[in-house]
């Protein structure tokens, strides 16, 4: 058994490993997060993680649900630490498993993770209570300066995969888009993917109604019809087992930013440092959509929202069809705005341990019917060919009458809190508080 | 602490094979309550849940209650939203209530969050700004021009003078005291004495976007002869303001007596570290005290307070027994 499985064997106890450790673990996870880029990319299948927030035994359920590392291959998207009471326990064990499975695991930053937020809100103290000295805080705040800003997800299906048989199949031609399930793994509900012709009823601007019934049994009942994305030429009658390529997704703690018009602009960033109260680099880890028109500020003086129109704007730029992002807390675990481009992660359940609210993950299952590649004109392939990737896209896209591909498959797995018994302390009694 | 499982969420009806809906709605939040189905599992908290979250404790001719659920799933907050025309904070509790019933008189007075939001600025007058609100925007100016609407204004601080939602009867009501002659027995609260009923709830929390914290809590202890109540609203901008504002409800069982005590408190930042630093806390120590209101409180100044009194004896006209 190696150290760093060791380790990973201590930590998943919720025991901290000594200081010494702690800095050959940092300086690993550093030597590994400085080779990649500030916007990591990740191929399908994933399962895509919001807040934890020192909340380590819900981590341990949130992997129960999700599958073990290095069996899922994971993302999470920033604020592993403060506010809950095992920061340094969840955020060692993350990078721990980063460092022994760097291919499964992906890190990226959230507004947590920098040195003046853990100051004020408790990963600092945590590490002067465990440890007696602000060293292995230390040691943490320089691996944050290197995490990835980003992530984009190439090569996820634009539908779930399902029994041939069973209560859990699908009819033959059922494309499904979305599936919600419980811890465990029992469906609470399902979403069938639209036939393109009788058109998806949500509109570039955002401005669309919510599926009715009647539109809904006029598709249940219509013919099995194509479901890739215009121009692949894929056929939906295959049986709803193999999905077909949806554009790319970006993963990113907060949102958007003013100034990031393309994603290759996040790569231009120099990340290496302390979050900044300004630029690109701040907005992307502290923005968030709100029901607006273009873009506003925060009521409070500083940081962006942005509305729908912006969304959409960006994705088709940039050729994705879906924003992944976390940063706010969701009751559901989990919200799609802006006719499902964006979609917040929340996986911290009963936050703060008190607010009752459940989390969710999401996973984007594997495309496997090797058209990948053409929903893929601007990912990661031809980025090199400036312009070139325009005009591709142009070609693909103006068969879209939405002049947007169609979005990835999502599954969300929704779990609570784990049980009080699992945390190895006993249920706070309370004591007599004699407050005036 | 052990919360109850949040309610109404479909994973805690029996399992649904295979439920499905032809096609998604545009905002997709489980479950939909714009679509299909509404029946066996709408967002909203189960009322029936109600009941099972609510503890109850009698002493004497009162009746004190406390309920405590999670926060609000998205059908309820969008409702609440619309209702009080102002975002409201992302951990809200609105389904928590703490209650003080007097029967005979049929007084009552009760905390919960919906009344307490409804008297924070809704127009932006009394808007504050982060600490790096100047330098913020300082530095977007040349970079994001033309993005200048602050979107909603409102007070954000969600800053709220509630002192709970009294429902007088028709002869009895707070009405002011002196504060020189009428004042809450703070000797008799210092008493070990048994305490027979306690709870607290919280109403609302904001982190603010992680510039500090804005909380309003209850909570509530009932002994022997007495009860205190405590509802306070603690507010930290980091590097702006503190803002501390406490209404104690003081119930003496035995003459049937309620006081109601407003004290706001409110200094600089900066005067409450210096104050901090000069009762010889530690920098480590100074941080932690900040997130406590009970550390800070004592040390920043009065700017308001205010104490009222009903008098219950005697009430009911022989209704009480």
């Amino acid at each position: 058994m190696s150290d760093l499985d060791r380790a990973i064997a201590q930590l998943r106890a919720c025991r901290p490993i000594p200081e010494a450790e702690v800095r050959e673990l940092c300086h690993k996870a550093r030597e590994l997060l400085i080779e990649e880029g500030n916007v990591v990319t990740v191929n399908a299948p994933v399962t895509i993680c919001g807040d934890i927030h020192g909340q380590f035994h819900d981590l341990m359920e949130l992997f129960r649900v999700g599958g073990d590392v290095p069996d899922t291959n994971y993302l999470f998207m920033g604020d592993f630490v403060d506010r809950g009471f095992y920061s340094l326990e969840s955020f060692l064990l993350l990078l721990c498993l980063k460092v022994r499975y760097p291919d499964r695991m992906t890190l990226i930053r959230g507004n947590h993770e920098s040195r003046q937020i853990t100051t004020v809100y408790g990963f600092y103290d945590e590490c002067l209570r465990k440890y007696g000295s602000a060293n292995v805080w230390r040691y943490c705040c320089d691996v944050f300066d290197y995490l990835a800003l980003g992530a984009i997800v190439l090569g996820a299906s634009n539908t779930l995969d399902t029994p041939k048989s069973g209560p859990l199949a699908a009819a033959p031609g059922e494309k499904i888009e979305v599936e919600v399930r419980n811890a465990d793994r029992q469906i609470i509900s399902r979403f069938l993917r639209k036939p393109p012709n009788n058109g998806h009823n949500g509109n570039v601007n955002g401005m669309s109604a919510t599926t009715t019934g009647v539109s809904s049994s006029e598709s249940a009942n219509g013919p099995p019809t194509n479901t890739g994305p215009p121009g692949s030429g894929a056929s939906g009658s295959s049986g709803g087992s193999v999905g077909n390529p949806a554009g790319a997704v970006l993963c990113v703690h907060g949102g958007l930013s003013p100034l990031i018009d393309m994603v290759d602009k996040i790569r231009l960033l120099d990340r290496k440092q302390e979050v900044p109260h300004e630029g690109a680099m701040c907005d992307l880890l502290w923005s968030d959509p709100d029901e607006i028109d273009g873009w506003g500020l925060s009521p409070r003086g500083a940081g962006f929202l942005f509305g729908a129109d912006i969304v959409k704007v960006f994705n088709h730029r940039n050729d994705l069809s879906l924003i992944a992002r976390a940063h706010q807390l969701v009751m559901e675990g989990f919200k799609e705005m802006f006719d499902a481009s964006i979609v917040t992660v929340w996986s911290a359940p009963n936050y703060c341990y008190r607010c009752g609210n459940v989390a969710a993950i999401l996973e984007l299952t594997e495309d496997d019917s090797g058209l990948g590649v053409l929903s893929r004109s601007n990912g990661e392939v031809g980025r090199s060919d400036g312009g070139m990737g325009d005009r591709q896209r142009g070609v693909l896209m103006d068969t879209d009458p939405l002049g947007y591909g169609e979005g990835p498959a999502r599954r969300y797995r929704v779990f609570q809190a784990a049980p009080q018994d699992s945390r190895g302390m006993p249920a706070k009694k309370p004591v007599a508080d004699y407050f005036l | 602490m052990s919360l109850p499982p949040p309610t109404g969420f479909p994973g805690r009806s029996p399992p649904v094979p295979t439920t499905t809906f032809p096609s998604p709605p545009s905002v997709i939040s489980p479950p939909p309550s714009t679509t299909v189905r509404p029946t066996s599992r709408t967002p909203f908290p189960d009322p029936a849940n109600t009941p099972q979250a609510t503890r109850t404790h009698q002493q004497g001719p009162f009746t004190i209650s406390a309920t405590k659920l999670p926060i609000l799933k998205a059908g309820p907050i969008d409702s609440l939203t619309s209702r009080l025309g102002i975002p409201i904070p992302e951990m809200i509790f609105g389904d928590n209530v703490l209650s003080i019933t007097h029967a005979p008189s049929g007084w009552s007075i009760f905390f919960s969050a919906e009344p307490a939001l409804d008297l924070v600025d809704k127009t932006g007058a009394s808007m504050l700004r982060v600490a790096y609100a100047s330098s913020w925007s300082a530095t977007r100016e040349k970079t994001s021009a033309g993005i200048t609407e602050v979107v909603k204004p409102f007070d954000w601080s969600y800053t709220t003078s509630y002192r709970g939602s009294e429902h007088p009867s028709p002869s009895h009501k707070l009405h002011k005291a002196d504060p020189k002659k009428t004042q809450i027995p703070l000797e008799l609260l210092k008493r070990r004495d048994p305490i027979l009923f306690a709870d607290e709830v919280v109403l609302y929390e904001s982190e603010l976007d992680d510039n500090g914290i804005s909380m309003l809590s209850v909570k509530v202890r009932v002994m022997e002869q007495r009860m205190l109540l405590l509802c306070r609203f603690f507010m930290r901008l980091d590097n702006v303001l503190v803002r501390v504002r406490d209404t104690r409800v003081y119930v003496e069982f035995g003459t049937e007596t309620v006081l109601r005590e407003y004290t706001a408190r409110e200094d600089s930042f900066e005067n409450v570290k210096r104050n901090l630093y000069m009762s010889g806390l530690t920098p480590d120590a100074i941080t932690v005290a900040f997130r406590d209101a009970n550390q800070l409180a004592n040390l920043i100044p009065v700017v308001e307070h205010e104490i009222e009194e009903v008098q219950l004896a005697g009430a009911g006209g022989g209704s009480s027994s």
